[in-house]
């Protein structure tokens, strides 16, 4: 088995996601301050004005606990995605940054991994802003909150390396609203809002194949301390996917940049 | 080893389309080599397989040695690369944009910023420094990919049409900065262009491509006296009159609405001026931009 990861050099890959980063501190105030906006205002919505609705308790938890975790993953992973759908289009395709890229020893493959290191990283840096929120809404009270990281991680390197290798196939821009309208639509079935068991049965199905439900319910975990058997099957399903879609990812980038 | 570049039999598919048809040349170390041919004619492919950013679909390729299937981590950080299209990093500016690059290349530190600061003298953008990319003018942007190309000091340059829409006095400048490189550095360059005296007056030897093939190559001025005779008269606006015929003294040839005639004696062209009165004419030595065109004229696809 031949693994495309395998083609990647970590230095090549890390000198790309320093040019990342640099155009990021150049700009971290915006790029800080969006990402923060909108989980304050998804607390109020879900937790207060959603939350003053809901007055059952799910697995013990209030409404404002339950939804703390989805509100974190929602921005984090979004967050991924926007950087390896919109940022990866443009620097490939608009700025012709891939291309100047691969005029040098940098490989297509660790290009790409240095792509999604960076769009982790993102998502990194947002959970690190956002878990205080978190934490002052109420919705985390574990001592494990700060493992919350590790899911999110996963999170955003699957999603991110399908984000990236979904990129690699597309020719318009436009053509990201449909799988845009695909990633929003899942979000509700992933337990984000509302906890998965509440779907009818085959709904729950396509909700627990997504890994995506597997990130929010490992999340929550972290945050409430609740942990199960199932979260070990969840961790290695989470962990063989994130590594399919990073291979896919640093193929679908050779195939598209080097002709 | 007494060559920079060589290439045999190299050969692109894109799907069921060739663009480059089994060619073959070597470039010599220290020489400036040109190529030229048509829109299309595979001059950028051809360029791009010897950056090792487009992979053969036959043939082979060994660049300073190193053979382009199994070095091409070596070959890529020998080689300097100026794209046809323009790629600087926008969201960077001046000095970033030589200082994140030379991290591709691993240049330690200290050096890439000395390396940065002397190349932005070298092209005269020390003052623009802080700028951003996109205030730069057409000229300028060249200029810094030229720089761009150099940081790593490559032993190889690839300049893919450096100086298209450029204005006569930035073209003489990077003239110069090329000529001056290449004799101060003993640096090889391969450009394509379809500017004839751009070709003419920088390079050693060049190739005609035309349809992914070569049609000519050698020294521009054998090449001047092999494929047209040395003289040329030109006449404008001469559609009106009827173009004389070839024969053992001339070549004639219509080109839209003037009329061309070569000869080996400008005396021959002299006599003929007397058939065209007071129209616009111009009698000089031929030049590569002829040659050019002839071969284009004279080619059946
Ligand atoms: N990625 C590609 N996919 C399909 N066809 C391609 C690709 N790149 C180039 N071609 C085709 O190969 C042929 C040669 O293209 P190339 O860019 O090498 O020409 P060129 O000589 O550089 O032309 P120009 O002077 O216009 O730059 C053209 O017909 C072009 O359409
Ligand atoms: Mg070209």
């Amino acid at each position: 088995m031949h693994f495309a990861l395998s083609k990647v050099d970590l230095i090549d890959a890390f000198a790309v996601w320093r040019r990342n980063s640099r155009v990021y501190l150049r700009l971290w105030k915006t790029e800080l301050i969006a990402p923060v906006i909108e989980p304050i205002f998804t607390f109020f919505a879900f937790g207060f004005g959603v939350g003053a609705l809901v007055t059952s308790k799910i697995n013990g938890l209030s409404y404002l606990s339950f939804v703390g975790a989805g509100v974190l993953a929602f921005t984090v992973l979004m967050r991924a995605v926007f950087e390896m759908t919109y940022g990866a289009y443009f620097r490939m395709v608009y700025q012709s940054t891939y291309d100047a890229i691969l005029a040098t020893p940098v490989n297509a493959e660790s290009l790409a991994f240095g792509e999604i290191l960076w769009a982790v990283t993102k998502g990194i840096i947002d959970t690190l802003f956002i878990l205080p929120l978190v934490i002052i809404f109420g919705s985390a009270t574990s001592a494990f909150t700060p493992l919350a990281i590790l899911p999110l991680t996963f999170g955003c390197l699957f999603l991110g390396s399908l984000a990236l290798g979904l990129t690699a196939h597309i020719f318009e821009i436009d053509h990201f609203n449909i799988f845009f309208a695909l990633f929003f639509s899942t979000i509700f079935l992933c337990g984000a809002w509302f906890p998965v068991e509440l779907l009818p049965g085959w709904l729950q199905i396509i909700a627990y194949i997504l890994p995506t439900t597997a990130v929010i319910d490992l999340t929550r975990a972290c945050l409430n301390g609740n942990f199960a058997f199932r979260h070990i099957y969840e961790t290695v399903y989470l962990l063989v996917v994130s590594f399919v879609l990073l291979n896919w990812a640093l193929r679908s980038i050779r195939k598209r940049m080097v002709v | 080893m007494n060559f920079a570049i060589e290439a045999k039999n190299l050969l692109k598919n894109f799907g069921d389309f060739r663009a480059v048809d089994g060619i073959s040349f070597n470039v010599r170390r220290g020489e400036t080599f040109a190529i030229l041919g048509e829109n299309g004619a595979g001059k950028s492919t051809t360029m791009r397989m010897i950056a090792c950013r487009s992979p053969l679909s036959d043939g082979e390729l060994f660049v300073e040695g190193f053979n382009i299937k199994k070095d091409e981590r070596e070959i890529r950080s020998i080689i300097g690369i100026v794209p046809q299209e323009n790629n600087l990093d926008p969201d960077l500016n001046v000095r970033e944009n030589l200082l994140v690059y030379s991290r591709y290349f691993r240049l330690e530190q200290e050096f890439a910023i000395r390396r940065t600061e002397e190349l932005l003298d070298f092209i005269r953008l020390a003052k623009k420094a802080d700028a951003k990319v996109d205030a730069l003018s057409g000229g300028m942007k060249r200029r810094l990919i030229i720089a761009r190309a150099l940081l790593h000091k490559p032993k190889i340059l690839l300049l893919d049409e450096p100086t298209t829409g450029l204005d006569p006095n930035v073209r003489q400048e990077i003239w110069e900065k090329l000529e001056e490189l290449r004799r101060a550095e003993n640096l090889t360059i391969v450009l394509s262009t379809h500017y004839m005296d751009e070709a003419e007056k920088l390079c050693q030897r060049l190739l005609v491509m035309a349809h992914g093939k070569i049609i000519a190559d050698g020294i521009p001025r054998d090449l001047i006296y092999e494929k047209v005779k040395r003289y040329a008269l030109e006449v404008r606006e001469a559609d009106a009159l009827p173009l004389q015929k070839t024969n053992a003294n001339f070549i004639a040839v219509k080109r839209g609405t003037a009329h061309l005639y070569f000869a080996e004696n400008a005396d021959q062209l002299t006599l003929l001026m007397q058939n065209y009165g007071s129209r616009p004419m111009l009698l000089r030595p031929s030049n590569l931009e002829d040659v050019f065109l002839r071969l284009l004229d004279t080619q059946v696809f």
